[in-house]
């Protein structure tokens, strides 16, 4: 049984090197291992890394016109958010929101986003994630939108390795469930700001993929009844996804760049009615997200 | 007596955080010991993933590949520990959903003639068909097709949920005599780096 754990390799290891034993059998080399193989260890350990935002941006930006602030949480509803589910949600929903800014190149977007997103970053105790350094460099390169890019990735990432060093794997969850919605929700929006195209529509049904991977991703904390909600209701939305249509065929020779092509090609056929269903999933499932809870987190 | 009580406690939480101190470089392995594609256009993936893994222990990656993006994947590691050569294999994960066919057995009122429930209930079998999705791997690239490289550079036309799958043999040579499973846990990196896929030839 293969465990799934972003977090637990390290502890499994630390566990072992501590408790020492027998090490007779790791003196010696073992030949000829297959992956696979019956001679593989039966508990093997699976990590699972989530793309940034950016990469799905970098990818619609050259086919979804200019960036809309309109489309962005509110900055102000940032201490609105009290609860910890609101809190973490709403952290990965901002950060989406600055990668977008810093993507579609909304520079006085960048700053307020840089900062609100600092502040749930404290409340979520990740604060040194987002410096005052960066800020001063963000600053500095305002009109710079390629410095942006890297500022707000590198924050970002800082952040998310941040949950996974500190044993925050219920809160990592959430997290990138907030950030998988509002990625769905800017390019539903890009496509409703842009007109219906094609290849954006065909990004959201890819969609599809890492939905899988988040939900796989979250299984380990199920045992959070937070994360449990989150994951059922990400569920209604894949089983939207299960309908589609999908059609795998033999890639037609090597790639335009001569690289190998790795695996099969996948066509995705969504059809307008359920597109119209994700959009109404994402819709309900953001707008509960983002909802401002009563007290003020200040 | 205070002053030996927190000597003692000091040395103990040293004693107890030597092994996780000793373990921590491994977080950034792949930043430092994976060499970099020489393709200046290529950039360093987020998902890029240091980890310690033990010999003969099967460790996968799971990350997402996306459409129209070229790849390369390497994998560097502590040959000290793990051996020169680590087995590489890629897997494409899929959801495939699988029409099942079940009985369900439900009771029912038993009606007499004229229709009207007897008070009594018989047990009724039906068939249901019921759609259920199972996880398929599906393997892509195995480097013990090739020679063992410790690298791979791919064209993706689909976006994908792969798993990179490792496995280390261990060293070969001699090793130290002190007996304690440490010795077969090592540092491993993977670098994934990505552009977006060039096209050949003169654009108009």
């Amino acid at each position: 049984m293969r465990t799934r754990s972003v977090i637990t390799i390290p502890l499994t290891a630390l566990l072992l090197a501590a408790c020492g034993g027998d090490g007779d059998a790791a003196q010696e080399a073992v030949p000829g291992l297959v992956i696979g193989g019956d001679d593989a260890s039966a508990s093997g350990t699976s990590l699972y890394q989530m793309p940034t935002p950016n990469e799905l941006f970098s990818l619609v930006r050259d086919m979804a016109g200019e960036g809309h602030r309109r489309m962005l949480n509110p900055a102000a509803n940032a201490d609105r958010y009290v609860s910890r589910r609101a809190r973490a949600v709403n952290f990965g929903i901002y950060s989406t929101d600055l990668v977008y800014a810093s993507y579609f190149k909304l520079n006085v977007e960048v700053a307020r986003y840089y900062l609100t997103t600092k502040k749930l970053a404290e409340s979520l105790g990740i604060a040194n994630a987002f410096t005052d350094a960066d800020f001063i460099r963000l600053e500095s390169n305002l009109t710079r939108g390629d410095s942006l890019e890297v500022i707000s990735n590198q924050a970002y990432m800082r952040a998310y390795e941040r949950l996974q060093d500190e044993d925050m794997g219920a809160v990592l969850a959430m997290v990138l469930a907030g950030g998988w919605v509002e990625s769905m929700h800017l390019v539903i929006r890009q496509i409703e700001a842009f007109g219906s195209n094609e290849s954006l529509m065909a990004r959201v049904a890819e969609q599809k993929v890492t939905l899988e991977h988040l939900l796989f991703m979250m299984a380990p904390h199920l045992d959070d009844r937070e994360v449990a909600a989150l994951h059922a209701e990400l569920g209604a939305i894949q089983a939207i996804y299960d309908g589609i249509g999908e059609v795998r065929s033999a890639p037609q020779g090597p790639s335009a760049s001569g690289r190998m092509v790795l695996g099969e090609d996948v066509r995705l056929d969504l059809s307008t009615e359920q597109y119209q269903e994700l959009v109404r999933a994402v819709d309900t499932m953001r707008g509960e997200m983002t909802r401002p809870e009563g007290g003020d987190n200040a | 007596m205070y002053r030996m009580h927190h000597t003692l406690t000091l040395a103990m939480v040293l004693l107890l955080a030597a092994p996780a101190m000793a373990q921590s470089p491994c977080t950034d392995y792949h930043k430092f010991n994976c060499q970099r594609s020489g393709d200046k256009r290529f950039s360093i993936n987020g998902q890029s993933k240091s980890a310690a893994i033990q010999v003969g222990n099967e460790t996968e990656l799971n990350i997402i590949i996306y459409r129209a993006q070229d790849y390369r994947i390497s994998v560097c590691a502590d040959a000290r520990i793990l051996g020169e050569e680590i087995a590489i294999r890629l897997i494409e994960k899929v959801r495939e959903p699988r029409d099942v066919e079940e009985t369900v057995v439900t009771r029912e009122p038993v009606l007499d003639a004229q229709g009207v429930p007897t008070g009594e209930t018989r047990e009724v079998r039906t068939r249901q068909k019921q759609r259920i999705f199972e996880e398929v791997e599906k393997v892509l690239w195995d480097n013990t097709a090739h020679e063992m490289a410790q690298e791979v550079e791919f064209s993706c036309t689909a976006t994908k949920r792969i798993a990179i799958q490792l496995i280390a043999s261990g060293a070969t040579d001699a090793k130290p005599r002190r007996s304690t499973k440490e010795f077969d846990i090592g540092c491993t990196g993977i670098l994934v780096e990505h552009m977006p896929t060039p096209g050949l030839g003169f654009k108009k």
